[in-house]
């Protein structure tokens, strides 16, 4: 678990301070060639989608490892694919400069390009080698599941919710909650990793033979598939630590009914469904599709708000519970998967999606959830370990300054996104037309309190891991 | 549907969310009591709650329906073409106010995005602008004046300089 958390979570802190480089220099505070704009860009979206899955996929693997006998040299294997991966991404970007972002839409990254050929082949073998570390985490962890819980009906939970009575009768337990978390991160990670191959694979063949062409319609679906339902399971790959972190916290258990089961078979259909949003704008695109996408982007937020925020609502509510940096951030990073929600709902409405799709609404939104929802139930689960290990909680001084930069400057930082995008100021611009500027400097701001936020964080976390263990652990 | 009123309703909505969290965090939180009790109120409430949500999920999704940009037809008496190339498009000089139209917007190169901007530069309309296909956006202009139009989907090194106008009137 630490070494895939302490290589997600560094390689997060380095996106973060790129993250900063581009919005100061859109905000004119620092001069910077347009071509390394894009580059720098291009590795910013990656590197942050990467990382936190890195991250996630550790303390997930040690949950689903807590119960079932999983090998860690396969962990080691799939950590093996997604260094070299991320290697060849860095090597791509610098020296390289590919610069047609993280979406690579056929056939950008091979026209009117301004980097060489080599760093876009680069990049496609680099995005494809952390595709099959994925899949190599897929499969082991799916393989223990139906091993350990008798096949997909016991993995899915379906003879406990159409068969509760026998199930009772029998003694026998459905599983904990983030085992469904590790379940359908696995299912939808292959199934969503098998069209995102699909892709990386045909454009690997164009690069090396530019007469097979692609259709764009389907490139534009097949990378979407997979990017979307990647990047929206990096939050249900973290939300296992809140299951496990809040039940830690507040003495409760945090146990699997059939409403939880029924909310995590939600999740694997709509999820891989959702990602239609990203073609609203594509009008040729069949509209029964488009249908499909609004309607599986609303109730993919069902099992979020009924069952896993309005459950993690209850086990916290008159609990007696401490307050130390693990409960706080478990409990705010539910606050910023529903704020972040809101406008990810708002913008898969159709007619709403007319005048928000790719404007800086879409950033504001999905830098809510990775770093106001995902990161914190991954730093949160950290600190719940670290200060069940110690006994210790954070000093009051420590909390409010954490709190303050990571909520303060990353509110500060978000509402730029959102206030910009709602007035039409596009995303992925070097240069934005106004008020995107002015609001660059906010937002800028926002991330250097942010950051400042996050280094009291990292001081505190190794503070806490030097302490002597405690007698008493949980 | 603007960009401002979504704005608010977004802010309304993630506040109210957030302060009734951090309500029901701290609402005696001092007098501790059992978790079935809490749990047993709780799973009262949440069938009410999630009667709700999908009642709004649904109604949503059937008022929005009538007011999808997609196009009923295929051609109107005023079809525009317009054609995206890295970096600019090619536009007709004026467009009539008042008077459906239709643009039928295709790419040369790589995806670009047609993102219409009103004379009081907001966002008004925008559909994609695809190699090897033809996406029309049906629009009805009722604001006189210069219209900017500028890319909405990264397209390479001038992405953000790819920008012309049209008058409407």
């Amino acid at each position: 678990m630490w070494l895939y958390l302490g290589t997600g979570l560094a390689i997060f802190f380095l996106m973060v301070v790129i993250g900063i480089v581009l919005r100061a220099e859109q905000a004119g505070w620092i001069p910077l060639d347009q071509g390394w704009f894009y580059a720098l860009l291009s590795l910013h979206g990656i590197g942050m989608i990467t990382a936190i899955a890195i991250a996630g996929l550790g303390t997930l693997w040690y949950f689903v490892y807590r119960e079932i006998a999983l090998d860690a040299r396969i962990a080691y294997i799939a950590y093996g694919f997604f260094a070299a991966g991320v290697i060849c991404v860095v090597v791509s970007v610098i020296p390289g400069e590919y610069g047609a972002l993280w979406t690579m839409l056929y056939p950008l990254p091979f026209v009117g390009t301004y980097w060489p050929s080599w760093a876009t082949g680069v990049w496609l073998v680099g995005n494809i080698l952390v595709m099959i570390g994925f899949v190599v985490w897929c499969m082991q962890v799916l393989a223990g599941l139906l091993a350990r819980y008798g096949g997909l009906r016991g993995v899915l939970g379906i003879d406990y919710v159409f068969h509760n009575h026998e199930f009772a009768e029998q003694h026998r337990e459905p599983p904990p909650p983030q085992m469904f978390a590790a379940a359908i991160t696995a299912i939808d990670g292959i199934i969503s990793s098998s069209l995102g191959m699909t892709y990386g694979v045909a454009m690997i063949v164009h690069w090396l033979d530019p007469s097979v062409a692609i259709n764009p319609l389907w490139a534009k679906n097949l990378i979407y598939q997979f990017g979307h339902t990647f990047a929206n399971l990096t939050i249900y790959i973290a939300v296992a630590g809140l299951y496990v972190g809040l039940a830690l916290c507040t003495k409760r258990k945090y146990h699997t009914s059939i409403p939880l089961v029924i909310g995590w078979w939600g999740t694997l259909l709509f999820v891989i469904l959702a990602y239609f949003h990203h073609l609203y704008m594509d009008f040729v695109q069949p509209q029964v599709l488009q249908y499909i996408g609004e309607i599986s982007s609303y109730l993919a937020a069902v099992p979020v708000v009924v069952v896993t925020v309005f459950s993690g609502i209850l086990l916290v509510h008159r609990s007696g519970l401490k307050w130390g940096l693990g409960a706080m951030f478990l409990y705010a990073g539910m606050m910023g998967w529903v704020a972040g929600g809101i406008a990810a709902v708002l913008d898969a409405t159709i007619p709403v999606n007319f005048d928000l799709h790719n404007t800086l609404w879409v950033p504001g939104h999905f830098h809510t959830y990775l770093l106001e929802g995902v990161l914190l139930f991954i730093i949160g689960w950290l600190f719940v370990s670290l200060e069940q290990r110690s006994g210790a909680l954070s000093p009051l001084i420590v909390r409010w300054l954490a709190g303050v930069g990571i909520f303060g400057g990353g509110a500060l930082f978000l509402l730029s996104f959102y206030i910009a995008g709602a007035q039409g100021v596009p995303r992925r611009y070097a240069v934005e037309p106004a008020p995107g500027p002015q609001m660059a400097n906010f937002a800028t701001v926002g991330a250097l309190i942010l950051l400042t936020g996050l280094m009291v964080v990292a001081v505190e976390a190794f503070r806490l891991r030097r302490l002597p263990e405690s007698a008493e652990l949980g | 549907m603007p960009g401002l009123p979504v704005l608010k309703v977004f802010v309304g909505a993630a506040t109210g969310a957030t302060a009734a969290m951090i309500a029901m965090a701290l609402y005696r939180a001092r007098e501790p009591v059992p978790q079935d009790v809490v749990f047993s109120k709780g799973y009262a409430v949440r069938r009410f709650w999630l009667a709700l949500v999908l009642a709004v999920a649904v109604a949503a999704f059937v008022i929005s329906i009538p007011r999808f940009p997609y196009p009923s037809v295929t051609a109107t008496k005023h079809t525009y073409t317009i054609v995206a190339q890295q970096y600019s498009f090619t536009l007709p000089a004026t467009v009539p106010a008042d008077t459906p139209v239709v643009f039928a917007v295709t790419s040369r190169d790589v995806n670009h995005g047609f993102g219409i901007y009103d004379p009081q530069n907001r966002l008004v309309g925008q559909v994609q602008a695809m190699p090897d296909y033809v996406n029309r956006l049906p629009f009805e202009f009722h604001l006189r004046g210069r219209y900017t139009v500028r890319c909405l989907e990264y397209c390479g090194l001038g992405h953000a300089a790819m920008q012309e106008s049209f008058e409407v009137r």
